[in-house]
């Protein structure tokens, strides 16, 4: 009776051990397949890291530090500076990000904390909607509608009322091409607003309930509640959301590169047709006929690269630093 | 002549203590279905009065009525009065921010809000009263004296609140409510997440309290009631079923179903 029992349990453990061992390969087989896939990561950043850095180095090495400090770009002489690109693009995006983080913290803080809920979805999805659609047709609206408006309109009104005062005046100068530094920032401000919205929405929504409640409990109004409570407890993910909106900008091509009017140069009025680096690559890729002219195309490419990296390094430090400070 | 009907009429009958609040023929909604059924109850001040039952018998939901947060969530409404110093707070004209800083709450889980100690207290106070620095720093002071946390936070009064332990924290709503000096002190559970020694803290600080404001506890813990509460009311399917003194409750109830649920038959 006992040997017999003894010798059903050493089966049982002898499949169990079988079993164990299956599951230990399918394991290894997991973690190594997620652990490449990691890897791949790193590899495909580093090969467009050194692609770009081994195709810009020809115009790298001639103009050397001056490529980014000259804001001439003069093919005829194949002379390259990337000063004016470089500034269309950083201003351009802030701008874009400075009109669409307060419009898209509102619209999300209206959606979770305000919003009737039978509102709630159709807005939602529009937000969304406004993310799918293609840049081409940002670029075609913006050039055909948008630009011809703010030129009629807008323009000759703000260039009137700051007329005369320091500082504005120059800021927003004459004359209205209806297209320009300005208009780029309005339309990459229409095309980010869905990410920061959508991403902020989601955030707020992970507020505990009794966080809110309890900010509530004590007399504070939505906005106190917003504002003190759910904007601080969720400051990493809008931040995420910002930085992804930031990305976007940076990077946007198509429709800037309708709207912007490709001028390498730099003016300080914002109603001037500027440049970015992405508008800039994709309008004379085609054209490059010399190398030092398509290597410098290729410098562009890697300065728009560092660009974006430096910004999600301090976004990185400033989450730090938050963090640290609040003890959190 | 003055028709003087209402107020000699309406006082409440010759109860030894002032009622702080009257709850009356009260009916409370979750959508469609019905979560408390006409309680009536009336709350004396500067007293602890604890609301015990099983799961889902309604005192939170009481409890929440208090200080009308339910109407955060649209699909939540109640029906019938309650009376605060003789006046009906479900009232459409009572103002809801006001109304909170005289009723305070402390939820079930800790809920420092994510900024840093002295700011968690400080924060509530700045939002009704206009006060100095200094006015500021005794008002914390004394807060957090109140709710026995000083000693241990007076050093890091700028470290985040999210950084104390659960018990910590909870010291530190409790003390966040104070603050802002309701007159109404109303506690979801407070110590039901909290280990024995924070729960002997939080229990001792309630008694403390008591001198001062009328407190509301719902506990799940009836030795927790029979300690700190001087009347305990027993909750079962959104009927009040019975409300007396804690002694009678736990030592001889009317009730055949309070006897039931706190000598453990059911719930």
């Amino acid at each position: 009776m006992t040997a017999v029992s003894e010798a059903a349990t050493s089966s049982a453990m002898r499949t169990r051990e079988a079993t164990v061992r299956r599951f230990a390969v399918t394991d290894m087989v997991f973690r190594a397949a997620t652990r490449a896939s990691a890897i791949l990561v790193l590899v495909l950043l580093g090969g467009v890291a050194i692609s770009l850095i081994a195709g810009s180095w020809e115009a790298l090495s001639k103009f050397g530090f001056s490529f980014l400090t000259t804001e001439s770009w003069n093919p005829v002489t194949e002379n390259f500076g990337a000063l004016a690109p470089i500034y269309g693009t950083i201003v351009t995006s802030a701008i874009a990000i400075l009109i669409a983080v307060p419009i898209g913290i509102g619209i999300a803080v209206f959606l979770t904390e305000l919003c009737p809920r039978p509102l709630r979805r159709p807005i939602g999805i529009a937000v969304e909607l406004l993310a799918g659609i293609p840049s081409i047709i940002y670029g075609i609206w913006g050039l055909f509608v948008f630009a011809p408006f703010l030129q009629t309109t807008i323009q000759p009104f703000i260039i009137s009322i700051f007329h005369g005062i320091p500082g504005l005046s120059s800021l927003f100068a004459g004359p209205p091409y209806g297209i320009g530094l300005l208009t780029s920032s309005l339309i990459l401000a229409i095309m980010v607003l869905p990410f920061i919205t959508s991403i902020t929405k989601d955030v707020f929504d992970t507020v505990p309930a009794v966080l809110k409640e309890s900010a509530y409990g004590i007399g504070c109004t939505t906005w106190e509640v917003t504002r003190r409570v759910v904007i601080p407890y969720t400051r990493v993910g809008i931040m995420g959301g910002v930085m992804l909106g930031l990305g976007r900008a940076l990077g946007e091509t198509m429709a800037v590169t309708f709207v912007i009017g490709n001028a390498h140069r730099i003016s300080a009025s914002l109603f001037a047709p500027g440049t970015t680096i992405s508008a800039t690559i994709a309008n004379e890729f085609t054209e490059a006929d010399g190398a030092l002219y398509t290597s410098s195309l290729v410098a562009l490419g890697l300065i728009l690269f560092i660009i974006t990296f430096i910004i999600l390094a301090l976004a990185r430090y400033m989450l730090l630093r938050i963090d640290s400070r609040t003890g959190a | 002549m003055k028709p003087m009907l209402s107020t000699d009429l309406n006082a409440p009958d010759a109860t030894v203590e002032k009622a702080k609040i009257e709850v009356k023929n009260l009916n409370f909604y979750y959508g469609q279905s019905k979560a408390l059924k006409d309680i009536n109850l009336s709350l004396p001040e500067r007293s602890v009065t604890a609301f015990i039952g099983p799961s889902g018998c309604g005192k939170s939901t009481l409890l929440r009525v208090l200080n009308r947060i339910y109407e955060l969530y649209p699909k939540q409404s109640a029906e019938g009065q309650v009376l605060l110093d003789g006046k009906n707070i479900l009232d459409r004209s009572q103002d809801l921010n006001l109304l909170r800083t005289k009723i305070g709450m402390v939820f079930q889980k800790p809920t420092p809000f994510p900024m840093s100690i002295y700011e968690n207290i400080a924060f509530g106070v700045r939002l009704y009263e206009k006060i100095s620095k200094a006015e500021m720093d005794n008002r914390v002071e004394s807060a957090l004296k109140r709710a026995a946390l000083w000693s241990e936070v007076k050093d890091k009064l700028n470290a985040s609140g999210q950084s104390l332990s659960g018990g910590q924290q909870q010291r530190l709503c409790i003390a966040r409510t104070v603050a802002v000096k309701p007159e109404v002190i109303l506690l979801d559970e407070p110590a039901s997440a909290l280990d024995p020694l924070s729960t002997a803290k939080i229990e001792e600080l309630i008694d403390e309290l008591q001198a001062d404001y009328t407190i509301v506890i719902v506990t799940h813990n009836m030795q927790q009631a029979a300690r700190v509460s001087r009347q305990t009311a027993f909750m079962y399917l959104g009927e009040l079923v019975e409300f007396d003194r804690t002694e009678k409750i736990f030592t001889s109830p009317r009730e055949k179903r309070t006897q039931d649920y706190i000598t453990g038959r059911f719930g």
